[in-house]
């Protein structure tokens, strides 16, 4: 299992530089003057235009710069925001826990209702639960992440509250606060479920094609001539098969998630790394989206590296090598 | 003849030619073409689908009104960019009704019109920007699969460089690099999508290769691209016609948060993301202005999703292998 | 006679599918006792595997559907028994063994849970008793290193190792009756024997009665007590082993056991198949459903069903002709020519 460990992380590696060189690419490629980059429209000298010339080395051939720019990340430098003037890692590691929430709010919303909605569905295949969930999957799926988020605000911001007259709602914006009405974790709830909700329907259906292929195994039969109840087969034999491929899952849409939270935490304001991204956008903010996708790239990779390990200890064929054949 | 003199190589060459030409046309002689029996196989099976036809009218019905729209929709609901000035105060927000069936926007535009109009961008995007990802992936699955080693080791790491990044991000970095606007939005898109179709194709080519027939191909001297073309293609074909086919609903919806965060298309051009953005403000005012261009999104992603997965379940039989 | 272990009489069970009704068993029956064996032979697509399955209700009851006669085991009906009742049979008093052994045992459980899993579900025993006891069946079943191999993932074992593991789990209650469901099949031939042979043995031990199912006579020739033949449905011939190898009645058997290789045939020596295939089990031929392929047929057995018409004994065949005098095999028949 060291070796298959060992293994993934070496193939992390090109990968890995890979993306660095991308990103690198990318900030390279903004159009405009790259001092300018740096500070903004504010006047400056020569004296310190030639200064920052020098120090990122622009007028050094690429690989150089490249260089240099793997060297400041190695170093947590992301640079200025070119707006407020303050280091982007700051900025952005302020915001990140709002985000992680976010996401691990998310995350067990999916494992729950995606897990069993494919579960269910798989049991009762051809059922009326059946296809209640293939239809809402489809529909999920085919669904903006961020119109959920609006009419979700509108049903339960708005009209929820017009209704019992100002009884019972959810806010549909920010994260609370002092003084805020409700605590810090109900102003979680809407872009939750919002965020959750397409990888929910994927979930579901991974679960559910994951679930029927297991059951129609040969060891499924065994396990059922063994004299096991219908649930303790589906329990113990199917269903921890079934999961491998979908932990995988999860764990590689992790990433999409991170895409999603930028179009959650903008419709619902919520303070997170997503949020400030696209507010640079919008100022042309160049550094602060770099660094912003800097951040969640990274953590992707780590999280996927994880998910890669994991996959190890869930299947023992890989944990314990040494298959033999016929 | 001395050995080896250049009339003896020409004899060689010109043998060496005629030989693989004869294999050729015999290998062809003795194989029928797989395509043709595959596709109409399949055809006869996604008839019976009905989610599927379903879905596959719906497209067509959008893109003849998309297409057609400069011929109906001005004259029966009045421009959808320009803004009439005078009767702005009266005709804003007004809900929907006989003569506006979405009603109009803050500016007095019809809502209709401008859905219509939005669906000719999004449909283009979803068409063109797929198009171009399937161009790149097939190039260099193709090129990866069929070659193997070293090509293949670089092209797929090159994939996984671009799975690293988590799509929607990537293509807001990209737009938010190369500036607003339509082209862009195709580029961003088109680009971002050929690791997946290149990967699927790959994989495709891969279990295809290995296959008896391929071998025997080779034994009878069909040349490389004759094996590629006759048989690795039609075979490896399925997979990405289905994932082309998801991938299109894919890229409408990728399109539709660019446009969302006022990254895609510019406004006055009526484009459903930012149309949905633009009626937030109107939540309570004018509710519906929101649920229309929603639905429009919706029920194109789930015409494309439906049709991918009965195309699917029409090509399995030949995917499963 | 007292009560006969297993009695399996006039079975029929037909799936109805969108495509028409499949009639995969179709008036099966037999019977057995301690500590014998019955051989269950035939192609595939005979009902052979099926029959077991209906026994066992393993088969999802639509769209399958018991049509008639019945399986009593001890004299008690196993079709109409409750769910809960049957769970408790299985795996317990009747056990099963499945013919791929890649793919039959659960990837992700460790052997030796899988061993404990009936032994503690059945017999109650403790998970540390269980354990132990599964060792002891690998032992039985002549897994070397024991101890160390109950801990070890069904990966870690080769083919032959694994329908051995099978085995020990199918005896861990000790059954009254292992249904065998073509052991050997995907297995090498030196395997095989090995397999056999260990099924033997532990027979002689454990004493229960087998049902071993499969399409090579040569593994029931050596085993069997009694023989079952199979086709399309329907059981087309049943005797003891000698009965039906020394005496076989039915044209089909004489076809199966003319083609089987010998080993004293010469050079020029050629093979003898059974002409045609097998019918679909939705479109039966009339009559006697061999009629089609069958180099004896007459006029009257593409109309009427033949009844199994008794040779001597228990011995009985279900051709019209079966057990004339005079009506024996041809070689003629082999170069597919109209033998009678």
């Amino acid at each position: 299992m060291l070796k298959y460990i060992g293994r993934r992380i070496l193939q992390m590696v090109p990968v890995f530089i890979g993306v660095t060189v991308l990103l690198f690419l990318m900030t390279a490629v903004v159009p405009g003057d790259p001092v300018k980059m740096i500070t903004g429209e504010r006047e400056i000298s020569p004296a310190v235009y030639n200064q920052i010339r020098a120090e990122y080395g622009f007028d050094k051939p690429l690989i150089v710069q490249y260089g240099m720019y793997v060297n400041r990340l190695a170093h947590g430098d992301l640079g200025q925001s070119l707006m407020r003037g303050r280091p982007v890692k700051d900025m952005l590691l302020d915001k990140f826990p709002y985000t992680m929430q976010l996401a691990l709010a998310a995350i067990i919303i999916e494992i729950i209702f995606g897990i069993g909605a494919g579960m269910i569905s798989a049991v009762k295949r051809y059922s009326f639960a059946d296809v209640l969930v293939t239809l809402s999957t489809s529909i999920l799926v085919s669904l903006p992440v961020f119109w959920l988020g609006t009419l979700f605000q509108m049903f339960f911001g708005i009209y929820l509250k017009d209704w019992t007259t100002d009884a019972f709602y959810l806010p549909m914006s920010g994260a609370g606060g002092p003084g805020a009405p409700f605590p810090h974790w109900v102003y979680l709830i809407l872009p939750a479920i919002t965020l959750a909700s397409v990888s929910t329907a994927y979930a579901a259906r991974i679960m559910r094609s994951q679930l029927l292929e297991v059951m129609s195994q040969d060891y499924i039969r065994t396990a059922t001539a063994k004299g096991l109840s219908a649930n303790a087969v589906l329990w113990r034999h199917a269903v921890k098969n079934a999961m491998i491929p979908v932990i995988t899952f999860i764990g590689i849409d992790f990433g999409a998630m991170m895409s999603g939270a930028i179009l959650t935490e903008t419709v619902f304001n919520w303070p997170g790394v997503g949020n400030e991204i696209y507010n640079a956008v919008v100022r042309r903010d160049w550094p602060v989206v770099m660094g912003g996708v800097v951040i969640i790239v990274v953590v992707v990779m780590i999280i996927n590296l994880l998910v890669d390990i994991s996959y190890a200890f869930f299947d023992p064929r890989i944990r314990y090598g040494g298959g033999e054949e016929a | 003849m001395k050995k080896d003199s250049p009339q003896m190589q020409q004899e060689q060459d010109r043998k060496t030619a005629e030989a693989t030409a004869a294999a050729d046309t015999a290998y062809d002689a003795l194989s029928a073409s797989p395509s043709r029996t595959l596709l109409g196989d399949a055809w006869h099976r996604l008839r019976k689908n009905r989610l599927a036809i379903a879905a596959i009218i719906w497209i067509i019905i959008m893109v003849i009104a998309a297409i057609s729209a400069d011929l109906w929709v001005p004259q029966r609901f009045g421009d959808p960019i320009t803004i009439n000035t005078q009767t702005l105060t009266v005709d804003r927000l007004l809900p929907p009704q006989l003569a506006h069936p979405f009603g109009t926007d803050d500016l007095g535009r019809d809502v209709f019109a401008r859905v219509v109009y939005g669906a000719r961008f999004s449909l283009a995007v979803g068409l063109i920007a797929t198009a171009i990802s399937i161009v790149i992936g097939l190039v260099l699955g193709a090129l990866g699969g069929y070659y193997g080693g070293f090509t293949d080791t670089l092209i797929m790491r090159t994939a996984d460089v671009f799975f690293a990044f988590p799509y929607t991000l990537f293509a807001i970095a990209l737009v938010a690099i190369l500036g607003p606007g339509f082209i862009n939005v195709f580029i961003a898109i088109g680009v971002l999508g050929w690791p997946s179709i290149a990967r699927v194709f790959r994989s495709s080519i891969f279990s295809v290769k290995s296959q008896d027939y391929v071998q025997a191909a080779r034994a009878l001297g069909a040349s490389d691209v004759r094996i590629m073309s006759r048989h690795i293609m039609p075979n490896s074909v399925a997979p990405i016609i289905v994932y082309g086919t998801m991938s299109i609903g894919g890229a409408i919806l990728t399109e539709a948060a660019l446009s969302f965060l006022g990254m895609g298309i510019q406004p006055p051009t009526p484009s459903w993301g930012y149309m949905i953005n633009a009626s937030t403000k109107f939540m309570t005012t004018a509710p519906w202005l929101m649920l229309w261009p929603g639905f429009a999104i919706l029920t194109t992603v789930l015409a494309f999703v439906l049709l991918g997965d009965g195309l699917r379940d029409a090509l399995d039989v030949k995917m499963k292998d | 006679m007292a009560t006969d272990l297993l009695v399996v009489e006039d079975l029929k069970m037909y799936f109805h599918t969108r495509d028409g009704v499949v009639k995969a068993v179709d008036g099966v029956s037999y019977t057995l006792n301690k500590g014998e064996t019955i051989g269950v032979v035939g192609e595939s697509g005979s009902g052979k595997s099926v029959t077991a399955m209906t026994m066992m209700r393993l088969i999802p009851m639509p769209p399958g559907k018991v049509e008639g006669g019945d399986v009593r085991f001890n004299g008690e009906s196993l079709l109409t028994l409750s769910e809960d009742k049957m769970r408790a049979i299985r795996g317990n008093r009747i056990a099963m063994i499945f013919q791929d052994p890649m793919t039959s045992l659960n990837p992700v459980y460790r052997v030796g849970h899988q061993l404990a899993e009936p032994l503690m579900l059945h017999k109650k025993l403790s998970k540390s008793d269980a354990w132990n006891r599964a060792t002891e069946l690998l032992e039985m079943v002549g897994i070397p290193h024991p101890e160390s191999r109950v801990k070890d993932y069904p990966h870690q074992f080769s083919g032959g190792m694994r329908q051995r593991v099978m085995i020990a789990m199918a005896l861990a209650c000790d059954p009254d009756i292992l249904i065998a469901d073509e052991p050997t099949t995907a297995l090498d031939v030196t395997i095989q024997a090995q397999i056999l042979e260990l099924m033997q043995e532990l027979q002689q031990r454990t004493g229960s009665a087998i049902i071993m199912i499969t399409h090579d006579l040569g593994v029931v020739a050596d085993m069997a007590d009694r023989i079952l033949v199979m086709y399309a449905g329907k059981a087309i011939e049943y005797g003891t082993v000698d009965e039906v190898f020394y005496k076989p009645s039915h044209p089909y058997t004489w076809g199966l056991i003319d083609s089987l290789p010998r080993h004293d045939m010469t050079e020029k020596g050629e093979l003898c198949p059974i002409k045609g295939q097998p019918p679909s089990l939705i479109q039966v031929p009339n009559g006697c459903s061999f009629h089609p392929r069958c180099p004896y047929a007459k006029e009257r057995c593409r109309v009427e069903v033949p009844a199994s018409r008794p040779i001597e004994g228990s011995h009985v065949a279900a051709c019209h002709f079966a057990g004339d005098p005079g009506f024996t095999r041809n070689e003629m028949a082999c170069a597919g020519v109209n033998a009678q």
